[in-house]
Formats: structure tokens, C-alpha cells, sequence
């Protein structure tokens, strides 16, 4: 899987795949959904799928000396492991907002989603919703990456509009604070968003790899 | 030793059905398999290394099936599907050397040799390659890991006919050491110049699979022609008419 794992980040992955994890930077950014964030480090992570359909990758993987099933487990490792990048540096620049950057007056007055564990448990749900949309998606054919592509987009603009409507809901403000008030309940939720990424992705590759089986190259 | 088994391969689609393929090929003998474009030789040679899922079929390399020993297999087995097509703006040199870490038995002086025996220059990209000299990187590449078996799609193809002299030559001398070869084409000059083996089939249809002499031989003695060629338009013409 390493050998795979290299092979998709030298030959496979598209710079932008890399260049878009700036996109956490958006983690910054007063007024503005901070969640999108996670929309473009998947739109970077696609950009490499669509290198790799241009350059026929697929074909050229299943010919290496590895099993079939290899070929897609080794997509969503690089998959996750952009990820899991993002998701990393989003949590420090999370910190980063909750603490020293708490009581710069443009976070003060935001009243779109701050950054918090729960924050962190949304930009989850969304890498799971690519998981499970795009690559499940993409794994019918080994082909076509446009329809899961557009799934995911849909998918991401209801899970964004969900994390931004629900803190203003009574009883849930507590979703979007930054004070450290309700922190274990917050990172409650963000085990919870752990546990489902972890599954759906599992759940997904798992699919995906019966399906790749099916595949006639 | 039988190196490969093929038996009763059957691949549907809507519009084609590969039916019921077998045979069998033998350590260190090469294997022309010919057909009439559309016969189903790509589909079989795919099937063959798992690239295409089989409805029904049982194929087996070196006694090993690939629902268990694919990646060993696959190790064993050089597979080159016509033209590299892959990464065609990325320098060979660098897809060569993602591809040789893959192969425990990759042979560096191997890869040099056929570099050089096919003048092909590894700081080009496959795009500034013409369709020939990539047929010729695709069997470099798959010459460079000792393979026991090499399973060829049209390599022949595209090519002049010096360089498909100097490949019947290649094939001759992994021959001589213990290589087993099975190559579609429709090109029977080349078949006539190294093959052992024939397996003809039409229509998705086997219609022989045994020793070229005695291929030659019968099909001669029933009036079906002298040659490959003769052969191939006496067969396909009495399905037209």
C-alpha cells in the first residue's frame, strides 16, 4: 500500500490536490462559511481524479503486481490522507481562534459558524459526504467523476446550510461557541463526527472495491 | 508444464458473447492467438489478466488462480496491451521508476538493453513517442522484470517491419530461455516467423488451438489454404457467403 500510496502522489495527484489545503486558511476568514473550506480541499482532491482519468491511470494500476482491490484501497488513502492534512491544520488554526484570536473584534461580532469542535465535527461529515458521494460514485465506473462530483456539491451545500442553521435554533447556540462553555459536549459531537467519517469511509471502500471487482477495463 | 489454462471463457455483452474459449499454453513456447478484428482476442487476453470480469471460466498461470494469487501473478506475468497510454506528459524515466518499485525482479540492465535495442529515449514524455516506439516502451517495460509469461496485445502493431523483425527476434530469444509467449495479432507473417502455437478464434468462437505444423498441415489437407492468411479468408469468407 505504501508503494501505491507514492506511486499516487507522483505520478497521479494533481498540484491543486496540494495548493487547495490552503483552503483552510478560510478558517480565518470573519463573516464568510468558514465550512466551505472543506468543500475546496475535496474540489482539490477531485482535480487528481481528473488527472488521473486523463492519464489512464487506472488501467495502468490494476497492470502493477497488486490485487485488483488494492488499486482502490490505495485512492482512498491518498483520499484520506489529504484529508486528514486539512482536517489537522483546520483543528490548529481552530485552536489558534478559540484562544489567542477570541477576542479580535471581527470574530467577536461573526454571526455565521465560529470555529469550535463542532466546527471541526461538520468538516468531518463533509469529507465523509465525499467519501461516501464521490469516490462510492466514482467506483461504478472507474470513470465518470462528474454526477458523483455533483452529488457531493449538493450534499455539501445542505450539510453547510444545516451547521449555519442550526446554532441560531433555542436550546443549541451552544454549537457555535468559542468560549470553552460546553467544550465536553462539543467534543462530543466531534467524536461522534469522527466515528461516522471513519465508518462511512470504511463502508464506502468496502463498495467500492466490490464494485471495481465488477469492472471491465 | 502448462504455464497458462484457459477453460471455458465466456464474456457477454450485448452485442458480442466470447464463448466458451479453451487452451492452454506450454512452458517456453510461444503462442500466436489470431482472429479477425472484433473476434474477442483483446477480451480474452484482458480476461485473462483480470482486466475483464469473466461470466464463466476458469483461468489459471503457473497453477495459480488470480481470486487468490493475483499481485504473485501479476509479478510473474508481463502484460502489454498495445501502446503505453498512460501519463503521456510525464517523463518516462519517472513513470519507469514508479513502475520498477513495484517489481522485486526488476533487472535495470534488462530495461538499458531494450532502451537502447529500441532507441527510445527516457527524457521524452510517451506523448512525443510515435505509436510504434510506444508498443515498443510498453514491452520494454514489460522484458524488464523477467516475466515467465508475457501476454501481448498486438505488439506488432503499428510497427515497420524492422522493428517487427527485431520483436519475432526478441520473442526467439526468450524463447530459448524458458519465456512462454501468447501474442494476438492479425498480422500472420509475424506468427509464421516465431510461432509454436496457434489458437484461432472467430466470432468470439474457438476454432483451433494446437501446434502451428499441425494447424498448417490439416487445414492444407482439407483445402482450407496453405498459409495463415489463406487459412484466416477461408474461414471468416465462409461465414459471409
Amino acid at each position: 500500500m505504501k508503494k501505491l500510496l507514492i506511486k499516487e502522489m507522483r505520478l497521479t495527484a494533481s498540484p491543486l490536490s496540494y495548493i487547495f489545503l490552503a483552503a483552510v486558511l478560510f478558517t480565518l476568514v470573519p463573516g464568510y462559511p468558514i465550512l466551505m473550506g472543506a468543500f475546496f480541499i475535496c474540489m482539490g482532491i477531485f482535480q487528481s481524479f481528473q488527472n488521473g482519468r486523463e492519464a489512464n491511470d487506472i488501467l495502468y494500476t490494476a497492470l502493477l503486481p497488486v490485487r485488483k482491490s488494492d488499486v482502490v484501497r490505495a485512492k482512498y488513502a491518498f483520499t484520506c490522507m489529504i484529508q486528514l492534512i486539512g482536517f489537522a491544520a483546520t483543528a490548529g488554526l481552530t485552536v489558534l481562534r478559540m484562544t489567542v484570536l477570541s477576542r479580535v473584534d471581527p470574530y467577536v461580532t461573526n454571526a455565521l459558524m465560529n470555529p469550535s469542535p463542532v466546527f471541526l465535527a461538520f468538516e468531518l461529515l463533509i469529507f465523509a459526504a465525499f467519501n461516501l458521494l464521490f469516490l462510492g460514485g466514482y467506483f461504478r465506473t472507474a470513470y465518470g467523476i462528474g454526477i458523483p462530483f455533483l452529488s457531493f456539491g449538493i450534499a455539501t451545500f445542505v450539510i453547510v446550510g444545516i451547521a449555519e442553521a442550526l446554532h441560531h435554533l433555542p436550546g443549541l447556540s451552544f454549537l457555535n461557541t468559542t468560549s470553552g462553555e460546553r467544550l465536553g459536549l462539543q467534543l462530543i459531537v466531534l467524536a461522534l463526527a469522527a466515528a461516522v467519517y471513519a465508518a462511512v469511509t470504511f463502508l464506502s471502500c468496502r463498495t467500492s472495491v466490490g464494485r471495481f471487482e465488477k469492472i471491465d477495463l | 508444464m502448462k504455464i497458462l489454462e484457459v477453460d471455458g471463457l465466456t464474456k457477454r455483452y450485448p452485442s458480442f458473447l466470447l464463448d466458451h474459449v479453451t487452451f492452454s499454453l506450454e512452458q517456453g513456447r510461444i503462442m500466436g492467438f489470431i482472429g479477425r478484428n472484433g473476434a474477442g482476442k483483446t477480451t480474452t487476453l484482458k480476461s485473462i489478466f483480470n482486466l475483464v470480469h469473466p461470466d464463466a471460466g476458469a483461468i489459471r498461470m503457473f497453477g495459480l488462480g488470480m481470486e487468490t494469487d493475483e499481485a504473485e501473478i501479476k509479478r510473474r506475468v508481463g502484460f502489454a496491451g498495445g501502446a503505453v497510454d498512460f501519463y503521456k506528459r510525464k517523463k518516462i524515466r519517472e513513470i519507469v521508476s514508479v513502475t520498477r518499485s513495484f517489481y522485486e525482479n526488476w533487472d535495470d540492465s534488462e530495461y538499458r538493453r531494450y532502451m537502447d535495442l529500441f532507441s527510445i529515449d527516457e527524457n521524452k514524455t510517451p506523448s512525443e513517442l510515435s505509436e510504434g516506439m510506444r508498443v515498443k516502451l510498453s514491452l520494454t517495460q514489460s522484458l524488464s522484470h523477467h516475466a515467465e509469461l508475457l501476454i501481448l496485445d498486438e505488439p506488432t502493431s503499428g510497427l515497420d517491419p524492422v522493428s517487427r523483425a527485431e520483436i519475432t527476434d526478441v520473442f526467439q530469444y526468450l524463447k530459448r530461455q524458458g519465456v512462454s509467449i501468447l501474442f494476438s495479432t492479425h498480422i500472420t507473417s509475424d506468427l509464421e516467423r516465431c510461432a509454436d502455437d496457434i489458437t484461432y478464434i472467430a466470432k468470439g468462437r474457438l476454432i483451433a488451438s494446437e501446434e502451428m505444423e499441425g494447424f498448417l498441415r490439416r487445414s492444407a489437407a482439407e483445402g482450407h489454404g496453405e498459409t495463415l492468411e489463406e487459412i484466416m479468408v477461408w474461414h471468416e469468407k465462409e461465414r459471409i457467403l
